[in-house]
């Protein structure tokens, strides 16, 4: 009975359609997705204007991308790019890095695969200086 | 379901010994949890109630504090106050990692393992305590519950995520394309985020059909999860069919699931006494059972 009643609970989340922890509905990769995606990041800016790809650590203070990705969207949802700008260019450690650019880029992520070409188009969140950068 | 003391004992040692690993290996991870800034904290689970995130020293002390009752309950030491204490902390640590807008789930059977063995008598043999003098009981359900509820938690929990593939996803979730741009997808944000793709992404990518074969192993996997308790065979083949999916999606995805990779998530599932007292054969040192003693008890047990 006691089995039951803690399968039964494992399963409220699917009943309530509610993703939860440590009762969760399982949904990674669940849900059909499209070739062409949209991924917020940042990348950093040196003083020619080139770009470089910043890591997670820089990016989220993390080491998990999920994560990074999604506290990025999420200040990006509420208005606080620039905000979160700020933060990146102050955990910023390459001298040769001057600038941040908080975007969110469309890729077909088939093709970024297969031939390292599939970005579509960017939207500019936030534009920030790296502090002691030299731009 | 009867079992030995012994067998509830060896879940206990791999699975709280396991969760306390990980907690001292990621503690850099979970410490810097106390350090994230307010406004992106979105609490779920147990803490969905709070407006702040916890202050760095709560954190830290939480910690420190499920290592020590991690490593105590996996031992068996003090198991009534250390295995609620590490159930507690761990589920308070693992919920918090989850609590930045993204809900992980790399460490739910790990929080819900604890939960179950803090309710179980999993100290009666093999453990700190026992040693204090206590005779180590009989084989019993009391033994075998905790070990059925853990082994239905294991089976749910890949039902569930097949579920959820039909539900979001619809049967064209195995047509291919869809594991095909996930995996794509993700290789993409560990490029654009700095991080290193994993090594067969492109491979799967290209892979074509064999990405359908790929899409329907998972739904029979994760659907087909409760026969894994009918008999040893098809458990044995369930488990090792979703050991290689998991190891799949970390050549492919470089996603890794802890538990399952390390074989903790199905320990429930076996009878641990017999490989324990084994590999103790092994490495030439007994027990506190003689090994032909657990097994006659066994035989008895099964009538």
């Amino acid at each position: 009975m006691l089995t039951v009643a803690i399968v039964t609970l494992l399963f409220v989340p699917v009943l309530l359609d509610r993703d939860d922890f440590p009762l969760a509905t399982y949904p990674m990769y669940a849900r059909q997705r499209a070739e062409v995606v949209a991924i917020t990041t940042a990348v950093g800016v040196d003083a020619t204007g080139g770009e470089q790809r910043l890591g997670l650590g820089i990016i989220g203070q993390t080491d998990d991308p999920l994560i990074a990705v999604g506290e990025l969207r999420a200040a990006v949802r509420v208005g606080e790019a620039d905000r979160r700008c700020a933060e990146i260019a102050r955990r910023v450690d390459d001298p040769s890095i001057v600038g941040v650019l908080v975007v969110t880029e469309r890729h077909d992520v088939v093709d970024h695969v297969k031939s390292g070409d599939g970005f579509r188009e960017r939207e500019v969140h936030a534009e920030c200086d790296v502090p002691g950068g030299q731009s | 379901m009867v079992a030995p003391a012994e067998r509830l004992a060896a879940f206990r040692a791999i699975a709280n010994g396991f969760a306390t690993a990980y907690l001292v290996v990621r503690a850099p991870m979970f410490v810097d949890l106390g350090d994230r800034a307010a406004a992106d904290f979105d609490p779920v689970g147990f803490l969905a109630w709070l407006d702040d995130p916890l202050p760095y020293w709560l954190v830290v002390t939480l910690l420190v504090a499920a290592i020590w009752a991690g490593a105590a309950s996996a031992l068996g030491w003090r198991y009534r106050i250390t295995a609620p204490v590490f159930a507690l902390t761990l589920l308070a640590l693992t919920t918090l990692r989850s609590s930045w807008g993204q809900l992980l789930h790399f460490e739910n059977l790990m929080a819900l393992f604890a939960i179950v063995l803090a309710f179980s008598p999993a100290a009666d043999a093999w453990s700190l305590d026992a040693h204090r003098g206590s005779r180590v009981p009989g084989p019993s359900a009391r033994s075998g519950h905790p070990l059925v509820v853990a082994s239905w938690i294991v089976v749910a929990t890949y039902v569930i995520a097949g579920i959820a593939k039909l539900r979001y996803g619809g049967w064209g979730w195995i047509d291919g394309d869809t594991l095909r741009n996930h995996i794509a997808s993700a290789a993409a944000r560990l490029d654009l985020l700095g991080g290193i793709p994993a090594p067969f992404a492109e491979l799967a990518v290209r892979s074509g059909d064999l990405l359908v074969v790929a899409a329907v192993l998972t739904m029979v996997v994760e659907l087909g999860a409760p026969l894994a308790l009918l008999d040893r065979r098809l458990r044995n083949a369930w488990v090792g069919a979703t050991w290689l999916m998991h190891l799949g999606i970390l050549a492919t995805m470089a996603i890794g699931f802890p538990s399952p990779l390390f074989g903790v998530a199905f320990a429930p599932l076996f009878r641990l006494e017999l490989g324990v007292d084994r590999i103790a054969g092994w490495i030439g040192r007994g027990t506190n059972r003689p090994v032909n003693e657990v097994i006659s008890e066994q035989q008895g047990s099964r009538g």
